[in-house]
């Protein structure tokens, strides 16, 4: 069991590891987490159209924010303050925003705690006993199990 | 006829009252006058839905008829409006869809009342809960958002219907997607109704488990209509944009899902009693939701073509059910103990229980998204739309886990699996997809693609090999199953297969609906690997992409009744040699004051699609604006569509019945009564 808990984990770290510290990477990133603010309800990376009034500025600003500022957070946190709370659809991580983050989580804790409980329940029950299975033939019950062992069901 | 739609809708409240009333009556009387009351109380539930099927025929006549006398066909319709387009009017707008909703509810009452032989007791329950449902829309038609208002002046032409909804699927998308929406209210009703009674066994799961199955596929295919709509006509080049409406139709489909899936217990093991039952509470009231979402313009949303109050009726409504179903479930809650229990945590339940968990989360989760702007302006007075990052990050690692277990379970026996079982049947599906995930990195790593460079690229594999899991899952089941089928009857495998899969449609059907579901998945993998350009191409203007070599070659205007359009006509060439011609457009609609509309020009094959959008043009040099779009895989979503819509037709297929063993020794009638036998077939 350990041992398949240790393989399931080590490809989740390594691909939560990927990709850190690259800044076309992070620029690319970033860029998709904020909104382009000339109402055409584009990303900021994918509202390239021709004439747009704040896209070329705000990728400009992204751009130059990602080569002064190591931390990610910060550099949304300057587009926040610029250019309004709306301009980033990734909500923080912190404050009032952070909710967004915790209320999905806290919802599937939520719902793995009752399945635990509800499997703890089941097993703390007395198991009941069809009545069919009461007192089977020998010969009946090898049958079932060969039919068990073939069709899996 | 507006004064007979309007006649129409008042008496079919009335007869909708009438079944309500009269069947609570008939429940608390049980006797021979009740059962008399019940079948008079069934009776008016059909005929509302005639009277509702004239007032929604009165309203279609009008829009086809021009009649601008009606306030809603001066406001969704306009002359130039092509028919088919004039008979969507009647689901356009906010009181026309109302309308809508309460005639396929009265629909779907009309055939579940007309089936009352079923079971009588239990139906005459549900038609009642399906008439309190009915009451609500037919008030809301008839007081709140009235279809037949009149206006004081006649006007020569109407204001038109909203240019984006002017495309040949959005004739059949509304449909579908209500269908699905009032589909659940029959499971609901049938749940409340067993519930109410303390009705004994699942027989109110085997009577609904089609109606649900068939309101799921309209949901599916509403969803994946609407996303194909999305991509045809919105020209951004995507398919879901989770928006807030899109979200909602998301919603029921996914509880909907889990229900499908944690029902299988019940009716095999009788277990999660009460999960199921809340699960169908929960599905109806996101249905309910999702149409408050698409009426009351409570969030923002590119769907909510109609804003209004109508929300404090649908919030009031919500709180209704929820108070009904909560009062009926604590009072007849100890009906709803689990028969079973769970012996192993490595079974097919617990994998059930799982899949059920990982689906409400991700319904939770998706909740929690959409809501969250009306939460961000309640506490800070600021709207916060959450968009695609937000449900990516979310979304995606559920989704992989989801695809996981759609491998996995169906390995799994009922009760307790073996190690060694776990072993014999992951062996080939575990290898497949592990060789499958290689090539497949290879081939990325040929074409310059560094996918462990970005995490977008990174699920996609991870996507792509679990999908193989699951195919190979697939594939080996069909198979194991066809090589006993195959041997039993001495023919070949595929004749095996097929007989293996009449004997079980339900369960071999739900496989190949999983196939389809992979298949999606790969579609929504490709989108990592996206592409795009945008340039002015004038004549003689060259535009490279990927492969692609995109040359302007004509741009031209055009003028008819109801729009006048821009386009473009491109030449397109794959590694230099030609290819095809691509023709995008922009269409500007008269009666909605000129409001532009894309008509993409795609060029689709199995392996990608070049998406070409009109984007308008420079001012300056009067040159078209073109962007071009690579996207990988997206033919994969649609054919995943297709089949999975062919796998719940199949899984509603009834099974074919047992084979016949041949009778080796005759046994005379005479023989027979001495020995107190009767025929086969005698005393059914």
């Amino acid at each position: 069991m350990k041992k398949i808990l240790q393989s399931l984990l080590l490809p989740c770290a390594l691909v939560l590891l990927m990709g850190a510290d690259n800044q076309e990477a992070r620029f690319q990133n970033l860029g998709g987490k904020i909104m382009c603010t000339c109402s055409c309800s584009q990303m900021l990376l994918k509202c390239n159209h021709v004439g747009c009034p704040n896209s070329d500025q705000m990728i400009r600003e992204l751009r130059a924010n990602v080569t002064k500022t190591k931390n990610d957070e910060a550099v949304l946190n300057w587009f926040r303050t610029k250019w309004g709370v709306t301009a980033v659809v990734e909500p923080s991580t912190h404050g009032f925003e952070l909710l967004a983050w915790i209320l999905p989580a806290a919802g599937l804790g939520l719902g793995l705690l009752l399945v635990v409980l509800l499997i703890r329940n089941w097993r703390m029950r007395p198991a009941t006993v069809a009545a069919g299975d009461m007192n089977l033939a020998p010969d009946l019950e090898a049958l079932r199990a060969r039919a068990r062992r073939e069709t899996e069901l | 006829m507006p004064l007979l739609g309007s006649f129409c809708l008042l008496f079919a409240l009335a007869l909708a009252g009438y079944c309500f009333v009269v069947g609570v009556v008939a429940a608390v009387r049980k006797d021979a006058v009740g059962y008399r009351l019940a079948e008079t109380a069934r009776r008016a539930g059909m005929a509302s839905f005639a009277a509702v099927l004239v007032a929604a025929g009165a309203l279609v006549y009008a829009a086809l008829t021009d009649d601008f006398s009606v306030a809603y066909i001066l406001h969704h319709s306009n002359r130039a409006l092509p028919a088919p387009y004039k008979f969507a009017v009647l689901w356009s707008g906010q009181e026309g869809s109302i309308l809508f909703w309460a005639l396929l509810l009265s629909a779907y009452g009309f055939v579940l009342r007309l089936r009352h032989k079923v079971d009588q007791r239990l139906v005459a329950m549900a038609s009642m809960v399906l008439a309190g449902i009915q009451i609500f829309f037919l008030i809301l038609v008839n007081f709140v958002a009235n279809p037949f208002g009149m206006m004081d002046r006649l006007a020569a032409d109407g204001n038109g219907l909203n240019p984006l909804l002017q495309y040949p699927e959005m004739v059949i998308h509304p449909p579908m997607l209500y269908l699905g929406y009032v589909g659940v209210s029959v499971p609901f009703a049938f749940a409340l109704a067993a519930l109410i009674m303390r009705y004994p066994g699942e027989k109110w799961i085997h009577i609904t488990r089609r109606w649900t199955m068939v309101a799921w596929l309209f949901l599916t295919f509403g969803i994946s209509l609407g996303a194909h709509w999305a991509y045809a006509v919105l020209g951004w080049g995507g398919y879901w944009g989770w928006d807030p409406v899109e979200n909602a139709s998301l919603l029921p489909w996914l509880s909907t899902t889990a229900f499908l899936h944690s029902v299988m217990m019940q009716e095999k093991r009788g277990m999660m009693k009460v999960w199921n039952v809340w699960l169908i509470f929960i599905t109806f009231m996101l249905s309910i939701l999702g149409t408050l979402l698409t009426r009351s313009g409570i969030v923002s949303s590119v769907h909510s073509f109609a804003q209004s109050s109508i929300g404090d009726w649908f919030t009031a409504f919500l709180a209704i059910i929820f108070v009904v179903c909560l009062v009926f479930y604590i009072k007849n809650r100890d009906h709803l103990r689990s028969e079973n229990k769970l012996e192993s945590l490595v079974s097919r339940e617990s994998s059930f229980m799982f899949n059920n968990l990982l689906l409400l989360g991700a319904c939770f989760a998706v909740l929690c998204g959409t809501l969250f702007p009306i939460l961000s302006e309640l506490v800070r007075d600021v709207k916060m739309n959450l968009g695609a990052p937000f449900y990516n990050k979310v979304m995606v690692p559920i989704g992989l886990f989801l695809i996981f277990l759609t491998g996995v379970g169906p390995l799994l026996a009922w009760r307790n699996t073996s190690v060694g079982s776990i072993k014999r049947n992951f062996a080939i599906p575990g290898t497949a997809a592990l060789l499958i995930e290689i090539a497949v990195g290879i081939l990325l790593f040929k074409n310059g693609v560094r996918f462990w460079t970005d995490m977008g690229q990174m699920y996609a594999m991870m996507a792509f090999c679990l999908s193989t899991l699951v195919i190979a899952t697939v594939t080996s089941e069909f198979i194991r199953g066809g090589i006993v089928w195959k041997n039993k009857l001495q023919t070949n495998l595929f004749a095996g297969i097929y007989q293996l899969s009449r004997r079980n449609m339900r369960r071999y059907g739900g496989y190949v609906v999983h196939f389809g579901v992979v298949l999606v998945v790969i579609g929504l993998a490709g989108a990592a690997f996206n592409q795009d350009k945008e340039q002015e191409i004038g004549k003689g203007d060259k535009v490279q992409i990927g492969s692609y070599t995109v040359v302007g070659e004509e741009y031209t205007d055009d003028d008819n009744a109801n729009y006048s359009s821009q386009a473009a006509l491109l030449e397109v060439y794959k590694d230099g040699k030609f290819l095809t011609r691509l023709n995008p457009e922009e269409r500007f609609f008269k009666a909605s004051g000129g409001q532009p509309v894309h008509i993409v020009a795609n060029h689709s094959t199995l392996r990608e699609d070049l998406y070409v959008v009109y984007e308008g043009r420079n001012p300056d040099t009067d040159h078209p604006i073109i962007k071009i779009i690579i996207n990988p895989l997206v033919n994969w979503i649609w054919i995943g569509v297709l089949v999975i819509v062919f796998g719940t037709g199949m899984a509603l297929v009834p099974n074919a019945s047992p084979v016949s063993v041949p009778v080796r020794s005759t046994v005379t009638v005479s023989q027979m009564e001495e020995q107190g036998m009767q025929p086969a077939g005698a005393g059914k």
